[in-house]
């Protein structure tokens, strides 16, 4: 056969065949159309996907809630397991500072994922709701904003040396603390001259520390947490007392003014304010 | 707060203050070069005639001509410890000036001057070295070997009290 005949014989046997390619071409072209042209596409998937959005959204907490819910308990879980049984005893401010990170981060994350689908202070509330009733290790969680008192230092002007100090961890050499700040101090005296200028304040990641000068002496203590203007109001009212306790003792009878009774003042005045007074 | 004293090392840049400290408090030493940024704050405990002081050192930023160290960091300072270079000269040229404008600052506060890196001497370098320093009540130490150190700072402790 040669290969003319070849082709018509092709022709008849495949007619059918090749009909129905050229439909499904057609077809695929016009999808193709359709798919590309970002216009023709959009009512037609619109609807669809809408549909699902809505669902997911109103749906969400019910679909996924539980699931995210206990994933996110468990993490924050374990890590307090870990952490805090090891070291809360030691340097429970530690794991303040690592769980309010924590929370920072997931709180960052969980914004970034679930941006619109519903709002953050949903989670806060049901964050707070986990953790209403619940165990020791959990409260440190909601501690966690609240200011407290860390550290007190009556320290002498000038020689830095410490003249007594309450601390509620015992972790710092306060000798050295109080020689740092002494000195701290010293320097931004020195950076601005004129003789106004005096260090008040220094911040540091979660801790704040407030600086009261006094003639002959100043006094710094150490807050943890966020300051409100409740604690500020109670911190600025004990550290008046205080100073002048100190100034009646310290200047009526200097030589036998001793380190103990100091420390003994602090406690009585500044203690009020972890409890809660 | 009663046995608490407050020291200073001065001297100027690089003479081995801090190495000085670094070997009295830690029995470290180290050849590299960090030169110190304001102040480091370092606390040691020792008993002097069964009293127990803690000197709370102060290891300030060297002095060099274009720089002196601000006179409120020296207040309140209960024993100074100044420390020269021997190999330095600089160092301890106008030594004399420097020791009285202290004592000019902080009357009655002793002061026990250390001349450092004799362990960079030969014995004939040491002697022609030390009889031509300008004062001659010197502490010789080596931070590096750590000769001397502990005594210097012995010294000092035993006139704080
Ligand atoms: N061989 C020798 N080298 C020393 C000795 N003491 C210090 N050095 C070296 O001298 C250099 C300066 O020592 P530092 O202790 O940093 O001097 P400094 O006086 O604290 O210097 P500044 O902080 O800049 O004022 C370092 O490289 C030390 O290793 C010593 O006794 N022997
Ligand atoms: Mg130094």
């Amino acid at each position: 056969m040669d290969k003319q005949k070849f082709e018509v014989l092709k022709d008849i046997l495949f007619e059918d065949a090749r009909k129905r390619n050229e439909e499904l071409d057609n077809k695929v072209k016009a999808i193709d159309e359709i798919i590309s042209d970002r216009a023709k596409l959009e009512p037609r998937i619109a609807p669809i996907l809408e549909d699902q959005v809505h669902y997911l959204e109103k749906n969400f907490p019910t679909l996924f809630g539980a699931a995210i819910t206990a994933s996110i308990r468990k993490q924050i879980k374990d890590s307090q397991d870990e952490v805090v049984d090891a070291l809360y005893p030691i340097i429970g401010k530690m794991i303040k500072k690592y769980i309010s990170l924590e929370l920072a981060r997931l709180s960052e994350r969980i914004d970034r994922q679930l941006d619109r689908a519903f709002s953050w202070e949903g989670w806060i509330r049901r964050i707070k709701a986990w953790f209403g009733g619940v165990d020791e290790r959990d409260l440190i969680m909601t501690e966690l904003a609240q200011p407290e008192l860390e550290e007190v230092f009556v320290i002498q002007q000038e020689s830095g040396l410490l003249m007594g100090s309450y601390s509620k961890h015992q972790t710092l050499d306060q000798d050295m603390v109080a020689g740092m700040l002494t000195a701290i101090k010293t320097f931004v005296k020195e950076a601005f001259p004129g003789g106004y200028q005096e260090l008040e304040t220094i911040e540091y990641e979660n801790y704040k520390i407030i600086i009261n000068n006094l003639k002959s002496f100043y006094v710094a203590v150490v807050i943890s947490g966020n300051m409100n203007t409740d604690f500020k109001m109670k911190l600025d009212d004990i550290m008046t007392d205080f100073e002048q306790q100190v100034m009646e003792k310290y200047l009526g009878d200097k030589e036998n003014f001793s380190e103990d009774q100091l420390t003994e003042l602090i406690k009585a005045n500044f203690g009020k304010l972890n409890n809660g007074e | 707060m009663g046995n608490s004293k407050k020291v200073i090392l001065l001297g100027n840049f690089g003479v081995g203050k801090t190495s000085l400290v670094r070997q009295y408090v830690f029995r470290k030493f180290s050849d590299d070069y960090m030169t110190t940024i304001g102040v480091r704050i370092d606390k040691k405990m020792v008993a002097v005639n069964g009293q127990e002081v803690s000197m709370i050192i102060w290891d300030v930023a060297g002095e060099s001509t274009h720089q002196k160290i601000p006179n409120s960091y020296k207040l309140g300072a209960h024993g100074i410890i100044y420390v020269i270079d021997v190999l330095r000269p600089s160092t301890y040229l106008s030594i004399e000036k420097e020791i009285s404008s202290l004592e000019d600052l902080l009357p009655n506060v002793p002061i026990v001057k250390v001349a450092n890196k004799i362990d960079l001497l030969t014995e004939k370098e040491r002697i022609e070295i030390v009889n031509n320093l300008p004062l001659n009540d010197y502490v010789l130490c080596s931070a590096k070997n750590g000769s001397n150190v502990e005594d210097a700072f012995n010294k000092l402790a035993e006139s704080l009290i």
